[in-house]
C-alpha cells in the first residue's frame, strides 16, 4: 500500500469542503471521508499486481575499480492492466547505483528495460538487493508495492594502477631477453637454438661441432630461462588491514601483485597465487601457457584483510605442501611489522629458503618517515621518537631477512610496484630463477 | 569458504547486521541504547521531586480560613474546629448547602461578601440561619439586616469597648473592632456593641428567630490580631456553635461558558476528521519507503601509523625522555652507519671515532651525544632532549 502527493491533494480538498458546509459539517465529513476511502480503495484494486511483475536482467558482471558498469533490468508485464509507478533497483551503497528509482509505464504484455549504472567504491561483489515495484492506479491516488528478487552480482576488481608500468619494465625485460641474440651463455640463459652465423656474431658462440656437420658456419644463441615458476603470497592477517594513504595496505600489495604477475606472464614464467592469512582465501594454480594475470584479479576482487594474526607456520606449510617440489620464486607481499614477523615468520623461514628463493615486499608508510623528521617541540620529538623505533625495528628485521638469504623489497605505496618489477627483473638477469 | 580448486574466488561473507558486532546484541544492546535516556529522566524526576519539596503552598488572602499569613484566619478556625466543625465554603451555594445539612446550632460567617451576586445575596439571606456579616456591602447589608445603615468609620482595628449587655462582648472586653460603624433604625430590634463616635462596631439585629450580627471590619479575627485585645474571646463567643459555616466566596468566574472552539462554525469544528486524515496521508506519501534499506558488510581501516602514533602518546604522557632519547640516537647510527661504511654491528668506539673523523668533534662529547652518558643530561627535561635532537640533526647535516 502506497498513496500518492496526488491523494493528499483530494484529501485537502474534502477538508475545504467539510470546512465551508457550515452546519450539515457531520454529514459532509462522513461523505467525504467515505468518498475518500472509496477512491483510494479503488486505485489500489485497480493498481497492476506488482507480485505478477517478470524480471529478469543482463549487462555487466565485472568492472575495474573507479570505472562503471551498466546492468539492465527487463520488467515484462503478463497483467492485464497497464503498469504505472516507479521502480527502485536496490543495490548496496558502496555501489553508488543510480538512478535510484525510475519511473515506468510498462502496457499489457510487453516488456521495459531500466537502465541502472554502478560506480563502486569498493572491490569486491555488489549483489542487487531487490527490485522494488511500486504500481499506482488508473487515477493515480494510491498503489501496491512489492519488493522482488532480482539476483544480479557485479563483482569490482583491484584496479590494478601499476598498469601504466608495464611498457617500461617489459622493455627492460626485452633487453634482457635479447633482440640481441647471441647472448653470451652464461648464468641466468639457457640455450635457445642454432643458426647461421652471420657476420658480428660472437666467435665464441661458433657450434663447433654442429658446423662440422653442415655447410655453413652456425652460432648458437642463448636466452633467458623461461619457464620458471612464482608463487605470489599475499598476507591478508591484520597487517594488511592498515590504511596507507588512502587505501589499505593490501590494495597496495594487490597493485604490486599484478604488475608482477603481467610481467613474469609476458616473461614466459608460470604464476601462481595465493591469499592467506590462518586459511587460504584465495588461490590461483597456473595451468600451461597463457598468462594468469585475469584469474589472479578475479580472485582477488573479494579478497579483504581479515583482523586476524596471520599464521606463518600454515603460510609456509601449505607453500611447501601444495605447490609441488620445483623451486620456485616465493613472493610475499605482508608488512615488515618487527613484533608480528619476529615472533612468527622469521623461524618458520628456514624451511622455506632451503628450498626456494624467498622475496619479502612491502609497503613502507610515508607517514612514519615524515613523523620521524618532525621537530619543533618535546611532543614532536616524542613522536618522531615513536616513529624512529619503528623504523629501526623496520630495519632490524630487514637485515635479519637479507641474512637469511631472502630478497627484501621495502618501498612506498608510489613505488612498491616498480620495485618489485625491477627486482624481480635482476633476480632474471642473474639467472637466480 | 575456499576449496583447493585451480581458481578460488571465495564468496563474500555476508555477516548480517549486528551478527558481527563483537560487543554482544540482544539485551546487552537494548540496554545499552535505553540507559542514557533513562538515566537523564530518572534525575529529571529526582529534580523536580527535590525542588518541590518544602514548596507546599497555603493559600494566601485577606480572612482566608486556610491562610497561615498575618490577615489569613487559620488560627481562628483551629480553635473553632476544637470545641465544633467548620465548614469551608467557596461559593453561596456551598454555603446554603452546608447550612442546610448541618443541625440546629449553626452560624453562617460571610466575608467578601462583594463578590457575590445579588441574587445570591438574597438568597442567603432567606436563610433562617444565625449569621455574622463581616465589614458587608450596603446591599448585603441591607438584605439581611434592613434598617442598619453605614454612619461612620473609624481607625482599622482600633481598639474598643464594649459597654452593652450581649453577652459575648461583654465577656470579652476591650476588642480591636474599629472599622466601620452601623446605626439602626428606630424600629428594628438591634443591639449595639463597642460604640464610637458615630455609631456602633458591632450591631446585632434580631429578624423571626435568627440574628444578624454586623462586625464592621475583619480585623480581630485574623492571625495577626487574634491574639490583641479580646479579640480572640469576641470571636469564639460570636461563632460559638457546634457548626460554623465559614463563607469566604472565590472570585466570581469572568465572560460566558462557551470558548472559542465553540464559537467557531460547526463546519469548520468538523474539518478536524478530515485534516487528521490528510495528515496521515501525508505521512504515509513522504514517509512510504520504496523498498528495505540495504546493509553492506564494511570492513574494518585502520591507518597503518596508528601503533607508532600510539606510542608517541605513551612516551608523550609519560614523559619517557629516556626512551625517546635512546629512539632518536639509534636511528641517528643506524641511518650513519651505512654512510660511513660501517657494519650494522660496529662497537660504539668505532662508530664514535668514524663520525668524530668526519665532524670534527671531540670524540668524548660526541660519545655523549650519540650514545648517552650515565646519568644523561639530555634527558634531564624536555628542552633538553630538544637540545639533544637539535645536536642530532647537526651531525646529520654535516655528514651529508
Amino acid at each position: 500500500m502506497a498513496v500518492t502527493g496526488r491523494a493528499v491533494v483530494v484529501a485537502v480538498l474534502a477538508v475545504v469542503a467539510v470546512a465551508i458546509s457550515g452546519v450539515m459539517g457531520a454529514w459532509v465529513t462522513a461523505i467525504a471521508l467515505g468518498a475518500l476511502v472509496a477512491l483510494l480503495a479503488a486505485d489500489v484494486a485497480l493498481a497492476a499486481s506488482p507480485r505478477a511483475m517478470r524480471l529478469s536482467r543482463e549487462g555487466d558482471t565485472t568492472l575495474r575499480l573507479g570505472d562503471s558498469a551498466t546492468v539492465h533490468l527487463v520488467l515484462a508485464n503478463p497483467t492485464r492492466r497497464t503498469l504505472r509507478g516507479w521502480v527502485r533497483d536496490a543495490w548496496p551503497p558502496s555501489a553508488n547505483a543510480a538512478p535510484r528509482t525510475a519511473p515506468v509505464r510498462v502496457d499489457t504484455g510487453e516488456r521495459r528495460r531500466l537502465t541502472t549504472t554502478l560506480t563502486p567504491t569498493r572491490r569486491g561483489d555488489a549483489r542487487a538487493a531487490g527490485v522494488t515495484v511500486r504500481s499506482i492506479g488508473p487515477m493515480g491516488l494510491a498503489g501496491r508495492q512489492r519488493t522482488l528478487s532480482a539476483e544480479w552480482t557485479v563483482r569490482t576488481l583491484p584496479p590494478f594502477h601499476s598498469r601504466r608500468h608495464l611498457p617500461g619494465k617489459l622493455s627492460r625485460l626485452r633487453e634482457l631477453e635479447g633482440q640481441h641474440t647471441a647472448m653470451v651463455r652464461g648464468q641466468g640463459s639457457e640455450f635457445d637454438s642454432l643458426r647461421d652465423y652471420v657476420p658480428g656474431d660472437d666467435v665464441r658462440s661458433i657450434d663447433w661441432r654442429a658446423t662440422a656437420r653442415g655447410d655453413g658456419v652456425v652460432v648458437r644463441t642463448w636466452r633467458p630461462e623461461r619457464d620458471r615458476r612464482i608463487l605470489i603470497v599475499l598476507d591478508t592477517g591484520r597487517t594488511s588491514a592498515g590504511r596507507v594513504g588512502d587505501t589499505p595496505r593490501l590494495d597496495h600489495s594487490m597493485d604490486a601483485a599484478l604488475l608482477l604477475a603481467a610481467l613474469a606472464g609476458k616473461a614466459g614464467d608460470r604464476v601462481d597465487f595465493l591469499a592467506y592469512d590462518r586459511r587460504i582465501r584465495a588461490q590461483v594454480r597456473s595451468s600451461g601457457k597463457g598468462s594468469q594475470v585475469a584469474r589472479i584479479v578475479e580472485a582477488m576482487a573479494p579478497l579483504e584483510a581479515e583482523l586476524l594474526e596471520s599464521d606463518p607456520a600454515g603460510m609456509v606449510s601449505t607453500v611447501l605442501g601444495t605447490q609441488g617440489k620445483a623451486r620456485r620464486l616465493v613472493v610475499l607481499l605482508t608488512d615488515l611489522n618487527a613484533t608480528a614477523l619476529e615472533e612468527g615468520l622469521l623461524p618458520k623461514l628456514g624451511a622455506l629458503t632451503s628450498r626456494h628463493l624467498v622475496m619479502v615486499a612491502a609497503v613502507t608508510d610515508p607517514a612514519v618517515g615524515a613523523m620521524a623528521a618532525e621537530r619543533g617541540g618535546a611532543d614532536a620529538l616524542y613522536r618522531a621518537a615513536a616513529a624512529e623505533r619503528t623504523l629501526s625495528g623496520r630495519r632490524r628485521v630487514t637485515a635479519e631477512l637479507r641474512r637469511m638469504g631472502v630478497e627484501v623489497v621495502d618501498a612506498d605505496p608510489e613505488h612498491i610496484a616498480p620495485a618489485l618489477a625491477d627486482a624481480y627483473i635482476n633476480l632474471k638477469a642473474q639467472g637466480r630463477l | 569458504m575456499t576449496a583447493p580448486a585451480p581458481t578460488v574466488s571465495p564468496a563474500p561473507a555476508a555477516p548480517r547486521p549486528g551478527s558481527a558486532d563483537p560487543r554482544g546484541g540482544g539485551p546487552a544492546r537494548l540496554w545499552r541504547s535505553v540507559r542514557v535516556p533513562l538515566l537523564l529522566f530518572t534525575v529529571f524526576v529526582v529534580v523536580v521531586v527535590l525542588l518541590s519539596l518544602g514548596a507546599e503552598r497555603f493559600p494566601e488572602g485577606y480572612l482566608e480560613p486556610e491562610s497561615v499569613s498575618p490577615d489569613g484566619t487559620r488560627a481562628l478556625v483551629r480553635l473553632l474546629e476544637e470545641d465544633g466543625e467548620v465548614e469551608i465554603a467557596r461559593s453561596s451555594s456551598d454555603a446554603a448547602d452546608a447550612v442546610s445539612d448541618a443541625g440546629d446550632d449553626v452560624v453562617l460567617l460571610v466575608s467578601l461578601d462583594h463578590r457575590l451576586l445579588p441574587e445570591e445575596v438574597e438568597r442567603l439571606a432567606d436563610l433562617d440561619v444565625d449569621t455574622v456579616l463581616v465589614q458587608p456591602s450596603l446591599t448585603t447589608l441591607s438584605a439581611f439586616a434592613p434598617g442598619v445603615d453605614v454612619t461612620g468609620r473609624i481607625d482599622e482595628g482600633a481598639a474598643l469597648v464594649p459597654s452593652c449587655d450581649l453577652p459575648g462582648a461583654a465577656a470579652a472586653g476591650e476588642a480591636g473592632v474599629g472599622g466601620e460603624l452601623y446605626t439602626a433604625a428606630g424600629d428594628a430590634d438591634a443591639m449595639g456593641c463597642y460604640p464610637s463616635a458615630t455609631g456602633d462596631a458591632l450591631l446585632r439585629v434580631t429578624g423571626d428567630g435568627a440574628t444578624t450580627t454586623v462586625l464592621g471590619t475583619g480585623h480581630p479575627l485574623t492571625n495577626g490580631a487574634l491574639a490583641g485585645h479580646g479579640n480572640a474571646a469576641l470571636a469564639l463567643n460570636l461563632l460559638a456553635a457546634d457548626e460554623v459555616v465559614w463563607l469566604r466566596p472565590d472570585t466570581p468566574q469572568v465572560g460566558g461558558g462557551s470558548s472559542l472552539w465553540e464559537l467557531l462554525p460547526s463546519g469548520v469544528r468538523w474539518s478536524v476528521v478530515p485534516l487528521v486524515a490528510t495528515l496521515g496521508l501525508l505521512a504515509v506519501w513522504r514517509g512510504r519507503r520504496m523498498g528495505a534499506l540495504v546493509p553492506e558488510a564494511l570492513p574494518v581501516v585502520v591507518r597503518a601509523a596508528e601503533t607508532t602514533e600510539g606510542r608517541a602518546g605513551l612516551y608523550q604522557s609519560h614523559r619517557a625522555r629516556d626512551r625517546a632519547a635512546d629512539a632518536l640516537r639509534r636511528g641517528f647510527r643506524e641511518r650513519a652507519a651505512p654512510k660511513l661504511g660501517l657494519d650494522p654491528d660496529a662497537s660504539p668506539e668505532a662508530v664514535v671515532a668514524a663520525v668524530a673523523a668526519r665532524t670534527g668533534d671531540d670524540a668524548v662529547r660526541l660519545r655523549g651525544v650519540i650514545y648517552g652518558d650515565r646519568p644523561d643530561p639530555f634527558t634531564a627535561d624536555d628542552r633538553s632532549l630538544v637540545r639533544l635532537a637539535d645536536e642530532l640533526d647537526e651531525r646529520t647535516r654535516k655528514l651529508r
